[in-house]
């Protein structure tokens, strides 16, 4: 169960936060959603794919880290082999809250829950003896208004997809090394065949809104797929 | 003669002789090594403060970090804090910490606090160390491999349980031969040198070089090789010292750095451990009776470590020479510790003394008897220099002083002071300390060390052309924000570690 507070000095004041990767602190995940903003640095290290929510039938974008519920195959021990993570995930434990009214600033939750809050004494402090915010909060603080900027960005890309019908559902069947069929179902991505026949007209409003590029970054990335496999076969012989 | 060196033979068990054997042993493992130590002398154990030297010993000869904190009972030493020195005002308090930026950077930064009017604390301005220092904080995470840290650091310890550890790494795990006897006497060879060492039941340990750790005794040094005692109390005054351990709270904050208090004849040392302060009085017995000792003593406990019962501590006395052997090294034989001299611990330097005296030897070994007196002339000539540097250097501790009482006086009588210091004064009034000043290979007490003590004393930085760019504060004071927030403190960090220790140990 989430736990959901506003951070503030007088309750979190020595509050300590575990920011090295683990699977103790809740890493072991297959994917984390991805901003349309960040997939220049995304698609560098993971396969981006899409996912259209079941209830609201709204598309998101998501990196994925392995094949399976709680397999995160970047996931080391205490080390994440990739540059680059996900500021949805990276942000963890803390959350952008909305005040009630309309038009405030957001604020910094975090969740109390997450086992990223630290009750050892190890871990990097949120707010000083003086109740300043720390380099780290200050840090968490940009990347949470990157997240919002980039949750509120990538609105349009997604309409977008769905006005030039550009989405279509993808599966993956790959045989590993020792025999075993490794399928991943569920997902969407880019219609390449229909991207392809796109006239000019609709190419150069597609880039005219920076959503092209972006189209092919997603493309680029399921090369990663292969990188991926890669992964989970070195897993496998590891045992 | 060109008989092969083959069999080291250590006299003396405390922390200089089992450190040796262990780093002998790890070092020269074509060696034989034996340590003959008597069973029943109490080893001095005050030598409680190290350097960052011990994390490089330590990792030498293959003890784990985490063993050695939880075994030895110790804490992560950053520096050391001189409170009062100035003019013993209720704000006179300066830092010498362990982390140094590069000098270039070092004399920009001085600079730049220099021409800001010199407002806080001169390291402050220097090493985010201060600011971690000033918060109780380890300097390193436990996540971080052993010996690694975010800031230069050394150890505070309990003494005799480090050279118990030392004995067992090296009996047990380095091939080391104790022998638990009485030295009786010495059997000669035809040049002089130690032949044998004769043991009290008169049986005979031949050896082919031999490592005086006996202490200050000096059995074999002095007492055989009729090395000369050079005394450095003319500039060094104090020779006595008061020393007590008093029991800390549970889960109180664990200083990060030795605390050195002036007071009206000498000085306080106070050395937090995670279950005790080390405290000690040290004092110049011509300027302060051993019962007004024994008063500062006991009023510096009373007012430091609160909840104390100050009318039950015992305090040991200790008295002690200042000064060194002439020569370190004669013939086949080498004092390492104490046997080689003894100075106040101001800045802890004699458990360093017997790292560099290792260092020194397994880096020049001599494989045979006639390159030994090359090697040894060397040693000395090398060690002759630390020993003057040291003097000098803690002498710095008092010339700048103000404080007004007739020791302090004393310490600041021209006559006192080392005519190579007085002329590094007159220097660095013009100029910073440099490596001019301190040229040699592992200086003990390089220029940063000098400036620390200097500025922190309040002799202002000369200026000379060096860009004086706030910004370059600045990105300290960003760093020790950054520090500040993410190290543990020591005490959950030790305590943490000890938890882990002791459920180790419960067989499951």
């Amino acid at each position: 169960m989430s736990q959901h507070q506003i951070l503030n000095p007088a309750e979190h004041g020595q509050l300590r936060i575990q920011t090295e990767a683990g699977a103790e602190y809740g890493d072991n995940v297959m994917a984390s959603l991805v901003m349309p903003a960040e997939f220049r640095e995304a698609q560098a290290h993971y396969p981006i794919v899409l996912r259209r929510d079941a209830e609201t039938g709204k598309l998101a974008a998501l990196a994925l880290f392995g094949f399976e519920a709680g397999e995160n195959l970047y996931l080391e021990g205490g080390h994440w082999d990739a540059r680059y993570t996900p500021m949805a995930h990276a942000v963890q434990p803390f959350l952008i809250g909305r005040p009630a009214e309309d038009g405030s600033a957001p604020q910094v939750h975090i969740d109390m829950a997450s086992p990223r809050v630290s009750s050892t004494g190890e871990g990097v402090r949120v707010f000083d003896d003086a109740g300043s915010p720390t380099p780290y909060l200050e840090t968490i603080a940009t990347m949470l208004g990157d997240l919002d900027y980039g949750w509120h960005d990538g609105a349009d890309f997604f309409i977008a997809l769905e006005a030039y019908g550009l989405v279509e559902p993808f599966t993956l069947e790959v045989t590993l090394d020792n025999g075993a069929v490794q399928s991943l179902v569920g997902f969407q991505t880019i219609h390449e065949e229909r991207l392809a026949s796109l006239d000019g007209e609709a190419l150069e409003a597609l880039m005219g809104q920076g959503h092209l590029a972006r189209i092919y970054m997603i493309l680029a990335s399921l090369a990663q797929f292969g990188n991926l496999v890669t992964r989970k076969n070195r897993r496998i012989a590891l045992g | 003669m060109s008989t092969a060196v083959q069999h080291i033979v250590i006299v003396g068990g405390g922390t200089a002789g089992w450190l040796s054997a262990c780093v002998l042993a790890a070092r020269l493992p074509d060696k034989r090594i034996t340590l003959v130590e008597a069973p029943d002398i109490p080893t001095i154990g005050v030598g409680e403060g190290t350097w960052p030297t011990m994390r490089e010993t330590l990792a030498t000869i293959g003890i784990p970090e985490s063993e050695f904190l939880a075994t030895c009972d110790a804490a992560f030493k950053q520096g050391s804090r001189f409170d009062g020195w100035r003019d013993g005002s209720a704000a006179d308090s300066y830092l010498h910490p362990f982390s140094a930026p590069p000098a270039a950077e070092m004399r920009a930064l001085a600079s730049a606090w220099q021409t800001g009017g010199a407002s806080g604390p001169f390291a402050a301005a220097i090493t985010p160390q201060h600011a971690v220092c000033a918060a109780h904080l380890a300097p390193r995470q436990r996540s971080m491999p052993d010996y690694a840290g975010a800031l230069n650091y050394g150890y505070h310890l309990d003494a005799g349980k480090f050279a118990a550890l030392l004995m067992r790494h090296a009996t047990q795990r380095l091939g080391v031969t104790r022998i638990a006897a009485q030295v009786g006497g010495v059997t000669c060879a035809a040049n002089g040198d130690i032949a044998a060492l004769v043991l009290q039941d008169g049986e005979q340990l031949p050896g082919d070089l031999f490592l005086d750790c006996s202490g200050q005794a000096g059995i074999l040094i002095a007492g055989q090789c009729g090395a000369d005692w050079v005394d450095r109390s003319d500039v060094s005054f104090n020779d006595r010292a008061l020393a007590v351990q008093v029991p800390v709270e549970p889960g109180s904050p664990i200083a990060a750095q030795t605390i050195g208090t002036a007071h009206e004849a000498g000085w306080l040392w106070d050395i937090g451990l995670p279950a005790r302060r080390g405290i000690g009085c040290v004092y110049a017995s011509r300027f302060l009776s051993d019962e007004r000792a024994d008063e500062i003593l006991r009023a510096y406990v009373a007012a430091r470590v609160p909840g104390t019962d100050v009318a039950a501590l015992t305090p040991r006395k200790l008295t002690f020479r200042t000064g060194h052997r002439d020569r370190f090294w004669i013939g086949n034989c080498l004092a390492v510790g104490l046997s080689a001299g003894f100075i106040e611990p101001l800045e802890a330097s004699a458990i360093v003394l017997i790292e560099l005296s290792l260092k020194a030897l397994v880096e020049n070994v001599p494989q045979t008897r006639a390159a030994m007196d090359i090697h040894a002339a060397r040693f000395n000539e090398v060690f002759r220099y630390r020993w003057d540097r040291i003097v000098e250097f803690l002498k710095l501790h008092y010339v700048l002083s103000a404080r007004t009482e007739p020791y302090w006086q004393a310490q600041r009588a021209a006559e006192t002071i080392p005519a190579r210091l007085a002329e590094c004064l007159t220097l660095w009034r013009d100029q910073s300390p440099s490596a001019w000043d301190f040229p040699r290979v592992d200086e003990m007490f390089p220029a940063a060390s000098q400036q620390y003590v200097l500025h922190g004393m309040g002799f202002p930085v000369p200026l000379s052309g060096e860009d004086p760019s706030p910004a370059r504060l600045a990105e300290v004071a960003a760093k020790a924000r950054a520090l500040a927030a993410a190290l543990p403190t020591a005490r959950d960090y030790l305590d943490r570690l000890a938890a882990q220790s002791a459920a180790a140990r419960i067989p499951a």
